[in-house]
């Protein structure tokens, strides 16, 4: 636990952890047998064998590690498709870590990992900041934040809106039994109990969604906040408490009684938490679930990088907090082998990999933006500016 | 090794003894020339990395005190969301979470310590100290997680209601019963300190002459007074300095922290409130990505936690040379 801080905390400091990083960079990327595959690579390329598309390509002749790092709400997903990947490519061995988009962006710019993720797309000064040239976005899964509790008492399926979300984060409602929280639920016994809100005290995707989605409805928080925009590091830190991690939060609300908090809705499901209905754009109070969250992936029409926002769209079904999780990439591979590797790996996770989406608490990615996914897995390069993979 | 060039001085292995022996073995060869050279380098090495880090350090940090200026140090701020960074409050909860736990150590370290030197049976010695010893190799983010998952609800609905039920107490630990806390933390530190404090002062009590108990008991103490009145006393400024190490250890703790403080940086209204550290803010903050400010910010943290322990460190080693103990085994090895 001490290395991960120390190449995070430091990595302006000491130019000798970058010497590191570029050293580790260099073991991974001539892992064993590349350079025989790297020739076999250059000299096959018109051939079929780097068509994206099939259902499982799993013709990787060399042996190849890939080393992610990134978004913890994307860890369970990640982990099964990842698993079910390795099943049938025996060549190719994916390792990730769940340390949240923040790293996962930190990582993808230092270069240390083969591929990193974010809740959040990379922003243009991030962008900026990446020492490998340019960084291919691909969105990779929908979720959603639930607004998950543990009151005994309060009933499941709790109705609330933007404001009172916000009275309840903001210090300004701290009882199960506050007449706005009533006024929303009318013919529910609300009980006599101290509200516990929880939040994530590392900067997370689930709090930036959240912090949208107050932003686009409850202008008291705007007020309080001091700002419109919207910030990973979660902006009322001084009210409840603050935990590491979806993993952090799903254990507190789990074991304390009177606490509410988000997490990623896998998180949620995996916990069998009971979570609120949140106002939408239309009206409607919608509980997190497949179809509601689908719904909302569904209004990302001219969905990328630059214009990822779907919290709190307009269709009636849709839930309000859902969001795309991004892979990082760099467009230009210096192995061919890994560039390959991961095109292949990503090309299966966006389609095929999706069965697995909704059983895990997420939704299947729309067919646009699975087709936004496979177009920008297509411009991965080798290291000399040559496509890797025939259109 | 490689005969001597000058053939005055003996082969090696041959015996010269005495002051003479002294003065030759400077020159007696390639090896001393190496082991010269490894001496110096080594202690040179250490130095140059200690002075790099310290630099890099301050450079890093440079950004954020020229941002805040000194009062970063004691500005009552920390909300990176917004931008506003200051120490203030890190600081205040650091040095609260690290009394609290020495409040709680330091007379259960120190007991158990007494216990194990001075009353135990051999039996129950031997054993207790591998129990001891276990908890020093006790990762702590695994203490971490056992105060998150075991401690914390405890802590929610049993301990922090009934203490804020105590009558001339309750205004110490009032407030909402979150579980995580400043109380959680210190009693999380507690246990991770315990064994350096338990270790060090039995050493300490250990190096006191047994004649000194003999003449406590001849004098008709019992085996608790000559314990209290003799030992301890005689065994001062080796337990000083296990209170100084685990001082140091406390404040710098941080994965274990960020798990059961609750993070919030704000000035706690009790002991149950939740707080944060500057080791806790660290773990927090560290990843974030946008380069400047914010990093400079949580480095600077790290600069403000370096003084702060340097200071503690060199009130402790005041201390030991003011308190003039002349024995204490621990605390001589450590001067």
């Amino acid at each position: 636990m001490i290395t991960r801080p120390l190449t995070r905390g430091w990595k302006n400091t000491l130019p000798l952890l970058a010497l590191l990083g570029v050293v580790a960079a260099c073991g991974s990327t001539s892992t064993a047998p590349s350079a025989t595959a790297t020739g076999v690579a250059a000299t096959a390329k018109p051939a079929s064998a780097n068509v994206l598309g099939a259902a499982y390509d799993t013709t990787t002749t060399s042996s190849v590690t890939l080393t992610g790092a990134g978004a913890n709400s994307i860890e369970p997903f990640f982990e099964t498709v990842f698993y079910q990947y390795g099943q049938k490519d025996t060549n190719t061995t994916i390792n990730y870590s769940p340390a949240g988009s923040s790293v996962g962006v930190t990582d993808i710019q230092q270069g240390t990992v083969n591929f990193g993720d974010s809740e959040i797309p990379m922003t243009t000064s991030q962008l900026a900041a990446a020492t490998g040239g340019t960084v291919l976005q691909i969105p990779v899964d929908l979720g959603g934040v639930a607004i998950s509790y543990n009151a005994p008492g309060v009933p499941a399926n709790l109705k609330l809106d933007g404001p009172t979300l916000a009275g309840i984060f903001d210090g300004s409602i701290t009882n199960w039994d506050d007449p706005a929280i009533a006024a929303l639920n009318s013919g529910a016994t609300l009980p006599n109990l101290a509200i516990k809100a929880v939040h994530r005290a590392d900067a997370s995707g689930p709090g930036y969604d959240l912090d949208q989605y107050l932003i686009d409805t409850a202008p008291a928080w705007v007020t309080k906040i001091g700002t419109s925009t919207p910030s990973r590091t979660w902006p009322q830190a001084t009210v409840g408490i603050g935990e590491q991690l979806n993993t952090g939060v799903a254990t507190y609300i789990s074991q304390t009684s009177g606490s509410i908090g988000f997490v990623e809705y896998g998180y949620a499901l995996q916990n069998g938490f009971v979570n609120a209905d949140i106002l939408n754009a239309a009206g409607a109070y919608v509980a997190p679930n497949e179809a509601s969250i689908a719904a909302a992936g569904a209004e990302a029409t001219s969905l990328s990088p630059t214009d990822f926002n779907v919290v709190n769209e307009v269709g009636a079904g849709t839930y309000p907090i859902a969001n795309f999780s991004w892979t990082l990439v760099y467009q230009k591979q210096s192995s061919t082998a890994t560039g390959i590797a991961l095109g292949k790996l990503f090309d299966w996770v966006v389609t095929a990999g999706q069965a697995d989406a909704a059983a895990l608490g997420y939704a299947p990615l729309p067919a646009n933006v699975a087709a936004l996914a496979h177009s920008t897995i297509l411009e991965l390069e080798g290291s000399n500016g040559t496509p890797l993979f025939a259109s | 090794m490689s005969p001597d060039t000058t053939g005055v001085l003996p082969r090696e292995g041959v015996e010269v003894g005495g002051v003479r022996a002294a003065l030759l073995r400077t020159r007696a060869g390639r090896g001393e020339h190496v082991y010269t050279v490894v001496r110096w380098g080594g202690a040179g090495l250490f130095a140059v990395v200690v002075v790099a880090l310290l630099i890099s350090i301050a450079g890093s940090s440079g950004q954020a005190l020229t941002h805040a200026g000194v009062g970063f140090l004691w500005s009552g701020t920390w909300n990176p969301a917004a931008g506003e960074y200051g120490a203030g409050i890190l600081v205040v909860g650091t040095l609260l979470t690290t009394a609290v736990a020495m409040v709680i150590v330091v007379p259960i370290g120190l007991g158990t310590a007494a216990f194990l030197s001075e009353l135990a049976p051999r039996w129950l010695a031997g054993p207790l100290s591998t129990l001891v010893g276990l908890l020093a190799a006790v990762p702590s983010i695994v203490v971490g997680l056992w105060g998150l998952i075991v401690l914390t609800p405890i802590f929610a609905n049993q301990v922090e209601p009934f203490l804020a039920s105590v009558p001339a107490l309750g205004w110490l630990f009032r407030g909402e019963a979150y579980g995580p806390s400043i109380l959680l933390a210190s009693v999380v530190l507690a246990v991770m300190t315990l064994p350096t404090m338990v270790a060090l002062s039995r050493t300490a009590l250990a190096a006191v002459p047994v004649a000194d108990r003999e003449a406590a008991l001849a004098l008709g103490a019992t085996r608790w007074q000559a314990v209290r009145r003799a030992v301890i006393p005689a065994a001062r400024s080796g337990i000083q300095a296990a209170v100084t190490l685990a001082v140091g250890r406390a404040m710098g703790e941080s994965i274990a922290v960020a798990m059961v403080i609750g993070n919030r940086p704000a000035i706690p209204s009790s002991l149950t409130a939740p707080g944060a550290t500057l080791g806790s803010a660290i773990v927090n903050q560290f990843a974030e990505a946008t380069p400047g400010i914010g990093t400079s910010s949580v480095i600077a943290l790290g600069a403000v936690l370096l003084l702060l322990t340097v200071a503690v460190n060199a009130g402790g080693q005041a201390l030991l040379r003011s308190g003039g103990g002349h024995r204490g085994g621990t605390a001589g090895a450590l001067r």
